[in-house]
């Protein structure tokens, strides 16, 4: 894992944060404003396990990391976690709770009501998930798989949307 | 045929100055004669003259007449270019409009007459104000944030180097002998730099409007073009100061930074405040819609104005201005007035934009010149050196900074399209050393000149050389701002774990500040708690309804739902029983329907200058929208089979376009639970345009249909024509049932 000896560089300031992670009563404030906090914070500890181990914790923030001059380099390695595609899965599987490949209605409509919270009626809710299906569902199997989210994105400039400057 | 019309224009146009100036006098002796004329009956009854039946009195009304008249002549120049196709094409507008003002100023000159002259005060007051707020107002606000950082450098480095660049290096060409200026001292040559130094904002846009270039190249041109003004502003002012003191002081360079801040710093605060100003006053226009545009106009010209007695930045309050009232003002105003808005805008800076051509043309036939061979030929290799070691050597520096790298590619387009324009001619213009200032004058143009012709022409073969990529055409897609967002949440939220506070933690903080207190001031009514992606939904629903109304295929789209509808009805066969309504609630709603027929009936439409009527268009657009939520209402009811708990509750769409009819239509709707059949009737487009009493028999038809079909069968077109035949009816028949 080449990034890890990147990150490493970063050490003192992970390290600080992992002494709080560390601690059982792990809370960060603004992830709890955060509408989407909770799935973020699930997506960093792997299913069925209670703790993160640092590689792990490590591996979750190469998805933000800006894409490097190096990929050429890396074509006969398997997808990068931090190509356009790599990025694009993890935003994914945000969105699909259950992993069965597909955003089904429910689940987008829980993801918009997460983020739209109170000031929106039920209907009003509805009437957008129903559209953004309708757009983005090409095979007409009512749900969004993962070719089909790329595709919906394909216009919108990744590079800038899921970086975190700090991590080259 | 456009020539022959041109000429014509041109003679009326200079014979017309000439009355204004007064510098002829063969036609001022006949306005005298009519004065004297309709003068004489009044003062003495000796000579007693026929009443003058027609007579010619031109000062009246020169001032008007004459304006009018170039305006005219500039948008019939316009018009005319277009119909000439090949030209068009291959030549930018901005090209062919100095050429039609060099031909205008060639042909008055040679009758003699001095052409009207780009006055600089016309300039700044009138003719650019109306091409900044019109930039401003429509700039990209994400595209522009996002590069904020090489914009600034590129605008406040960029244009510093150029200055300085060229002011020092016109002063070393200076002392060459052969050139006989050795007159000209340091400070004027920097006087001279700062000038032409900066990218102007008009040319730009005449420019870049052609090309379609993507859009980072364009913002970052046009954003350089923009910001800089403060720059030079400064920079003109000091070396003005200067160059009349002779010398200068540390502590002048000193207070000269410091101007620099204050200037651009000034010109964003003001711009700000009467952004907030206008925001706020929109707030409360809701009872007098026709005068809202005018807010906007005038509050930004305020802006700019008021920047200007203080000698800040005009431009950039401008945008700043623009910038600030837009989403709020936009949330608050009517959609006529939006139009209005967007319209007006675009149609001043474009009069404006031509204008400024046509006059520059004039000018430069007008003179005075002095024409210095090595002087102007120094100065427009320098401006492209500099222009280009300038843009190379910053993006050097800043590409370390860039996620996205500026290509080469990237770096010959910027540094090419820094063109110049009518803003250095007007500051050579302001100029009072008159010695010098010809000199500088003419070098000024020829750059102007060089820039526009041979710069604006050749971008656009050169883009499609380099395969520059261009903008995208792309259509607003409710998934993209859906999934924008949700990637702001997650990045903001990986930050916070990161504990990095970057960019998008920033905007994170701004917009919930924004939504917690500034919405609530700023927006009228209960948009202000509308989230973002509502209202961008809202948007988008509103377009296709008018485009389904303007295509006409309105019936379409009730025949596809209808089938969809069908469709998923075949999937689960069930049958299910339709709860009848109750005795009272049928009486309610007759009750109900009734008192709106009369209401309909009796309500007579006053005369006022002052109101809006509704128009049909809207009405048909408000009624598609409307019609469609309710389509998908009724699939959505007939999946789960229950009456939704708020009835009253309707999307806030509805409630900006709330007319009494529609809410009892929306309420007995709801009252008779469909069993998917979603009919909507084909009359009711040929009904769009008819009176509104058809609006009730309408409800009382969809419920009779409620009654009286049976079975989850899908909609037969043949039962159609059927009922409608039946649903004809009186709501007072219904009693009968």
């Amino acid at each position: 894992l080449s990034f890890l000896e990147c990150s490493w560089r970063f050490c003192g300031r992970f390290k600080a944060l992992w002494m709080k992670a560390a601690l059982p009563d792990f809370k960060i404030r603004e992830l709890t404003e955060n509408p989407i906090g909770g799935r973020i914070i699930a997506a960093f500890f792997p299913p069925e396990k209670e703790r993160l181990d640092f590689p792990s914790f490590v591996r979750i923030l190469a998805h933000f990391r800006p894409i490097g001059k190096n990929r050429s380099r890396d074509r006969a390695q398997p997808e990068q976690a931090n190509s356009r595609t790599g990025k694009l899965k993890f935003a994914f599987e945000l969105y699909d709770q259950d992993r069965d490949g597909k955003i089904s209605r429910e689940e987008l409509l829980q993801v918009l009501r997460a983020m739209l919270g109170l000031q929106v009626t039920e209907e009003q809710l509805r009437s957008i998930a129903e559209r953004a299906i309708q757009e983005a569902d090409l095979d007409g199997d009512g749900a969004i798989s993962f070719d089909e989210f790329k595709k919906s994105l394909e216009k919108v400039d990744m590079e800038h949307k899921m970086n975190i400057r700090f991590l080259k | 045929m456009s020539l022959l019309l041109l000429v014509f224009m041109a003679v009326i146009g200079s014979a017309s100055p000439d009355a204004a100036t007064g510098a002829n006098e063969t036609l001022r002796r006949p306005s005298g004669h009519s004065l004297d004329d309709s003068h004489h009956p009044r003062n003495s009854s000796e000579h007693r003259k026929a009443f003058p039946v027609l007579a010619f009195n031109y000062e009246h009304v020169s001032k008007p007449f004459v304006i009018s008249l170039w305006i005219l002549l500039a948008l019939l120049m316009k018009l005319g270019f277009h119909l000439i196709p090949r030209v068009s094409h291959i030549v930018p507008e901005s090209c062919l409009l100095i050429f039609v003002g060099l031909l205008v100023g060639g042909i008055i000159k040679a009758m003699d007459q001095t052409p009207p002259v780009l006055d600089t005060k016309l300039f700044f007051l009138y003719l650019l104000p109306p091409i900044i707020l019109d930039a401003g107002y429509f700039l990209p606000i994400r595209p522009f944030t996002e590069n904020m950082g090489t914009i600034l450098v590129f605008a406040v480095v960029g244009t510093l180097w150029n200055a300085f660049f060229i002011g020092g290096m016109m002063f070393a060409v200076c002392q060459i002998e052969a050139a006989q200026v050795g007159h000209v001292d340091l400070l004027s040559c920097l006087l001279f730099g700062s000038i032409i130094s900066a990218v102007d904002p008009v040319a730009v846009l005449a420019v870049f409007e052609e090309i379609h270039i993507n859009e980072l190249l364009h913002i970052l041109v046009f954003g350089e073009s923009l910001l800089n003004d403060a720059v030079t502003v400064v920079l003109y002012h000091l070396f003005e100061e200067f160059a009349h003191e002779g010398t200068v002081t540390v502590g002048d360079a000193l207070l000269g930074v410091v101007s620099f801040f204050v200037v651009s710093v000034g010109g964003v605060m003001v711009g700000f405040i009467y952004g907030v100003l206008g925001a706020f006053t929109s707030r409360f226009t809701s009872h007098s819609r026709v005068i809202e545009p005018l807010f906007v106009f005038l509050y930004s010209y305020m802006a700019y104005l008021s920047a200007e007695v203080f000698h800040l930045s005009g431009i950039m309050s401008l945008i700043a201005c623009g910038v600030i009232m837009r989403p709020y003002v936009e949330a608050n105003i009517s959609h006529k007035s939006y139009t209005t808005i967007k319209y007006f805008l675009k149609m001043w800076s474009s009069v404006s934009e031509t204008l400024i051509f046509i006059f520059l043309g004039v000018s430069t036939v007008e003179g005075p010149h002095n024409w210095n061979w090595i002087f102007v030929i120094f100065t427009l290799i320098l401006c492209l050196l500099s222009r280009v070691l300038g843009v190379v050597g910053l993006t050097f520096i800043i590409n370390k900074f860039r996620i996205i790298k500026l290509t080469k590619k990237d770096q010959f387009i910027v540094a090419y399209g820094g063109l110049r324009g009518a803003i250095a001619f007007s500051l050579g213009f302001l100029l009072t050393d008159t010695e010098k200032k010809d000199m500088f004058l003419t070098a000024i143009i020829t750059v102007i000149f060089f820039t526009v012709f041979v710069q604006g022409m050749t971008i656009r073969p050169l883009v499609e050389l380099l395969a520059v990529k261009k903008k995208k055409e792309s259509k607003a897609s409710i998934n993209e701002e859906i999934h924008t967002q949700f990637l702001d949440h997650l990045l903001t939220g990986i930050e916070d774990i990161c504990g990095h506070y970057g960019h998008h933690h920033w905007k994170d903080k701004l917009n919930r500040f924004n939504r917690k207190y500034v919405k609530k001031w700023l927006i009228a009514g209960d948009r202000s708690s509308e989230p973002q992606l509502i209202s961008f939904y809202n948007k988008m629903e509103m377009k296709e309804a008018m485009m389904l109304v303007e295509s006409g295929s309105a019936a379409k789209l009730y025949h596809d739902n209808c089938s969809s509808v069908a469709f998923q009805q075949r999937a689960p066969p069930k049958q299910r029983a339709i709860p009848s309504i109750s005795k009272t609630r049928e009486q309610e709603i007759r009750k109900i329907l009734r008192a709106n027929l009369q209401k309909t009936r009796q309500r007579l439409r006053s005369y006022s200058r002052h109101d809006l009527f509704s128009d049909p268009f809207e009405d048909s657009m408000s009624e598609i929208r409307f019609r469609k939520q309710r389509v998908q209402m009724e699939r959505r009811m007939s999946h789960y089979l229950t009456v939704p708990a708020n009835r009253q509750e309707t999307p806030s769409a509805r409630k900006v376009w709330f007319e009494p009819e529609h809410k009892v239509y929306t309420y007995d709707e709801s009252e008779s639970p469909r069993d998917g059949a979603a009919l909507e009737t084909l009359p009711d487009t040929v009904s769009l345009l008819s009176e509104s009493p058809q609006r009730p028999g309408q409800s009382s038809r969809l419920r009779k249909r409620g009654d009286t079909e049976p079975s989850a069968n899908a909609p037969d077109s043949q039962e159609e024509p059927q009922k409608l035949s039946r649903c004809f009816s009186d709501p007072e028949t219904l009693q009968n049932k």
